[in-house]
């Protein structure tokens, strides 16, 4: 027997929750996007979706939020600290690759230094995620050690039925039990089978290439030019991976008042590494595009033991000229063997 | 690399305010400014914190931050004095700040020069232009212990006369007899009555030719003159073990996170600035 | 033969003979309806080439990466019409020779590839001559004629939801072949003209910056809407900047490599109708 949760009973949990005092969210879709947002209601979310379009980051590393307020007096330099507007919120919804990156991403923002931008929401965030009964051809988790049904990073798993009318639940942490209580008298002891998960094939052997890019030797292969000739140096996969965490730190305002912000930046930008004296240590696309995977698969694994990825796929799925991770892993795979 | 250490405050990002107390003019758009804290609190923490080799990210509110060395030494922890070139939109902000006006500071950040492991040892410094300023910090660190440190050599070559910061402390280091100044200017660069060596950094010391027993060097450089000036260390007897060096990727954070002066398997920020040249040489050289 | 065959063949002589060092065209992507940027430079890579109707991109982009043109050696490359307009305007706009650019002109008529003759940009100048005023990709119309019919103030609704969600990856200008400046105005900070911030005032600045700086350039190849991956119809803005640009001054942007930029030209008979 397993605890269920009805789909018909999610209008009253997303009650109860609010009325508990939590702030829900899920994914919603909204001017021809599906990203994760503030529901009012059950019906506000889209759960079809084989993923979000648009990251789980974004709600605890926003694309741009203030940081301070300065104001500038004669005398005086006054300085207002802007931490993020917090209260218990719940993801409902997420998926497990999103959950992951959170967890990928924990370890930097805390290495010494705890970023309070980050754990702030973090520890106020209970995380439910739905396990995948679907995927695409850019799914990769599998070949990062994670799966369609992984926990690492959620508090509550839920798998979906086979019937499709609600899901097992597995509470996870303290912090998803204690949320799940709010909602226990809308929960059912149950034995209805869950759905297979998706089947998400092994695309690359995620340790064969981390050995080949701590072969010093690689740095210089031919390969990073061939890989990415037709790359133009957006910011669209940066931007849309879950545990992509680069950013700037930028002043907008006047002499006398404005704002400190923390906005998104990425390596694939050629201003992004660039000197005041004009020297760039990385000035061509090719290098800056192994930094990317290098920073994915090698030096952030060697610091935070985990890769960099979790296997969403948006890179590839979003990459204007159809470039992305997968395919580069995958030929890294084959120069391995 | 040696040992991290610092004490975060409860906004990592939240700068301290400083105030302007002197500022000096070094070389045509370079300038020392020397900083006071107005928080008895902050200055308490940068006191127990700071280490020479650390840095700091100076700023005006509306222009942002920009990071450079901490240019004043460990023994002298009244202030801070930092040394800029002006050429981007922060440190043009700073440039015209006067004396008494405010200005923020974040810091101090990363590792240091471990110079109690120099202790006994005999000390090389080498430096180039803009790049005497992290080496001051350490010079003043040592000279301000004299005792402690075997013969200290300091080699220091600009692009021209003009181009030579702290010209007042190297006239006094020259008088010093506990120290053996070697000063050059790149050939072409020197001035009418120029007494001293015209040459490159590493031919003039290669010409001087300390000797590397016992001995630790200090190189702070433009990246060729790095490459350039190794060479010629090696060739003199150094290990790269024994050679300190300090890296000034950009940065935004100065805390390990923003990413931006990641290079292989180090964050510059966190890990660095300071590093031995046997440190560099395993990072990958095209992307410094 | 198929006309992929063709152009492969085509392709292999411009190679082999040393007419171009680089043919740029399309190679079968990671999933079947996907093409993706191929670069070839020896004559035994031609048949990874592909023409079909899913070869949309427009490659004109790539002829202006650093270095690429510079030892003056010729580079083939697939262009659809408006490909070939871009050609024209990087060529007024000194961005590049339009002499280097063999061209492997096609069209695509819904799902099958047409070819299209000529070599040489002004090869197809007649041919641009009668799509003037014709939008090469109607994606959108619908949408399209429904802003039209909206109120001001609904419109600006209607783009402040679609701009809040810019995350200013600036795909859209990567993308663009319009879009060659080394160090684009969002890149300045001396003074820092725009902000960087993706917040929504940021982002209204960043796309209409942009919608202006495209006037009387963009040929609507449609890169940039492809491009967003936030599925905002960027297309729109250009293909109303495109509309004015034609009706006040009667330019068709890349008719010719001597077309004068509409926006940095001045001549005495312009209509003064925005000048109040």
């Amino acid at each position: 027997m397993t605890k269920i949760l009805y789909t018909d009973k999610l209008d009253n949990c997303v009650e109860r929750w609010r009325s508990a005092g939590l702030s829900v969210i899920g994914p919603v879709r909204n001017a021809n996007i599906t990203a994760y947002r503030p529901v009012g209601s059950a019906a506000d979310l889209e759960l079809s979706q084989i993923l979000p379009d648009r990251s789980i980051k974004e709600l605890f590393f926003p694309q741009t939020e203030p940081m301070m307020r300065y104001s500038i007096k004669k005398d005086a330099i006054n300085t207002e600290e802007c931490l993020p507007p917090v209260g218990p919120r719940i993801i409902f919804g997420a998926r497990p690759c999103d959950a992951s990156g959170l967890a990928i991403d924990d370890p930097l923002f805390g290495w010494d230094y705890k970023d309070e931008y980050w754990f702030n929401r973090r520890n106020e965030t209970v995380i439910v995620s739905i396990a995948c009964t679907k995927s695409d051809e850019f799914c990769m988790c599998t070949s990062l050690k994670l799966s369609p049904d992984s926990t690492k990073g959620s508090d509550v798993l839920l798998r979906p039925l086979e019937s499709g009318k609600g899901w097992q639940v597995e509470e996870l942490t303290d912090r998803g039990r204690e949320a799940f209580k709010a909602i226990a008298e809308l929960l059912t002891e149950g034995a209805e089978a869950a759905a297979p998960t998706a089947v998400v094939a092994e695309k690359f052997d995620a340790d064969a290439c981390s050995e080949w890019l701590r072969n010093p030797e690689n740095f210089e292969s031919r390969f990073w030019k061939e890989i990415s000739v037709r790359c133009i140096g957006c910011g669209s996969c940066t931007y849309l991976c879950p545990t992509c965490h680069c950013f700037d730190i930028q002043d907008e305002g006047d002499t006398f008042t404005g704002i400190r912000r923390k906005n998104w930046d990425s390596c694939s930008f050629a201003l992004f590494t660039m000197h005041t004296s004009g020297h760039n240590p990385r000035s061509t696309q090719s290098a800056r595009w192994r930094q990317r995977i290098m920073h994915k698969f090698n030096y952030f694994p060697g610091k935070f033991s985990a890769n960099s990825c979790s296997g969403c796929g948006r890179c590839t799925r979003q990459c204007p000229v159809d470039m992305g991770i997968t395919e580069t892993l995958q030929e890294i795979s084959k120069l391995s063997q | 690399m040696t040992e991290n250490i610092h004490s975060a405050p409860q906004n990592i990002y939240k700068p301290a305010i400083m105030k302007i107390v002197a500022r000096h003019d070094e070389a045509p758009g370079v300038r020392t400014m020397r900083l006071e804290f107005q928080d008895p609190a902050e200055h308490e923490q940068f006191k127990e914190t700071f280490r020479t080799g650390m840095f700091g990210l100076y700023g005006i509110y509306g222009e942002g931050e920009s990071t450079f060395c901490v240019a004043s030494p460990e023994t002298r922890k009244e202030y801070i004095e930092c040394t800029f070139r002006q050429s981007g939109r922060v440190t043009s902000a700073l440039a015209s700040a006067d004396v008494g006006d405010l200005v923020t500071f974040r810091g101090p950040y990363g590792n240091r020069f471990p110079i109690e492991d120099f202790y006994g040892k005999n000390l090389l410094f080498i430096a180039g232009g803009i790049a005497l300023p992290p080496t001051r910090s350490v010079i003043w660190s040592c000279l301000d212990q004299r005792e402690k440190f075997g013969k200290v050599t300091i080699v220091y070559g600009a692009r021209t006369v003009a181009d030579l910061v702290y010209k007042h402390e190297l006239e006094e280091w020259q008088k010093r007899d506990d120290v053996d100044l070697v000063l050059a200017v790149d050939p072409g660069g020197e001035s009418p009555d120029w007494k001293h060596r015209v040459g490159f950094v590493p031919t003039v010391l290669e010409e001087a030719a300390p000797s590397a027993e016992n001995c630790v060097a200090v190189l702070c450089g433009p990246p060729i003159m790095i490459k350039f000036t190794l060479n010629s260390l090696k060739k003199l007897g150094f290990e790269e073990s024994n050679v300190y060096t300090t890296l000034e990727n950009r940065m935004k954070c100065g805390l390990g996170k923003c990413g931006r002066c990641n290079v292989g398997s180090v964050y510059v920020c966190k890990e660095g600035p300071v590093f031995t040249a046997a440190e560099v040489a395993l990072m990958p050289q095209a992307d410094l | 033969m198929s006309i992929e065959q063709q152009y492969r063949t085509r392709a292999k002589e411009l190679l082999s003979s040393g007419e171009v060092k680089m043919v740029i065209g399309y190679s079968k992507g990671s999933t079947p309806d996907r093409r993706r940027p191929a670069f070839i430079s020896t004559p035994e890579d031609v048949e990874t080439l592909v023409l079909d109707g899913a070869c949309i991109a427009n490659l004109s982009g790539y002829l202006v990466t650093e270095g690429l043109l510079s030892d003056e050696k010729r580079v083939a490359v697939f262009l659809r019409p408006e490909g070939i307009r871009a050609i024209n305007i990087l060529a007024a706009e000194f961005q590049l020779n339009a002499a280097q650019v063999e061209i492997l002109g096609f069209n695509t008529e819904g799902n099958e590839p047409t070819a299209l003759s000529g070599s040489k940009v002004d090869d197809f100048a007649e041919l641009i001559g009668t799509l003037k005023g014709i939008i090469p990709d109607t994606a959108g119309e619908e949408l399209y004629k429904k802003l039209e019919a909206m109120s001001p103030q609904e419109r600006f609704d209607f783009w402040q939801s679609e701009f809040s969600k810019c995350i200013k990856c600036y795909a859209c200008r990567q993308a663009c072949p319009m879009c060659y400046c080394r160090r684009c105005i969002v890149d300045n900070n001396q003074p820092q003209w725009v902000n960087t911030s993706s917040h929504t005032l940021g982002n209204f600045e960043w796309n209409i910056v942009r919608a202006f700086h495209l006037s009387g350039r963009c040929v609507e190849c449609g890169n940039c809407d492809r491009a967003c991956p936030v599925n905002i119809p960027l297309r729109l803005i250009n293909r109303k900047m495109a509309g004015e640009v034609l009706e006040a001054f009667d330019h068709f942007a890349g008719s010719s490599q001597t077309q004068e930029p509409v926006m940095a030209s001045f001549k005495k008979d312009d209509t003064e109708t925005f000048i109040l």
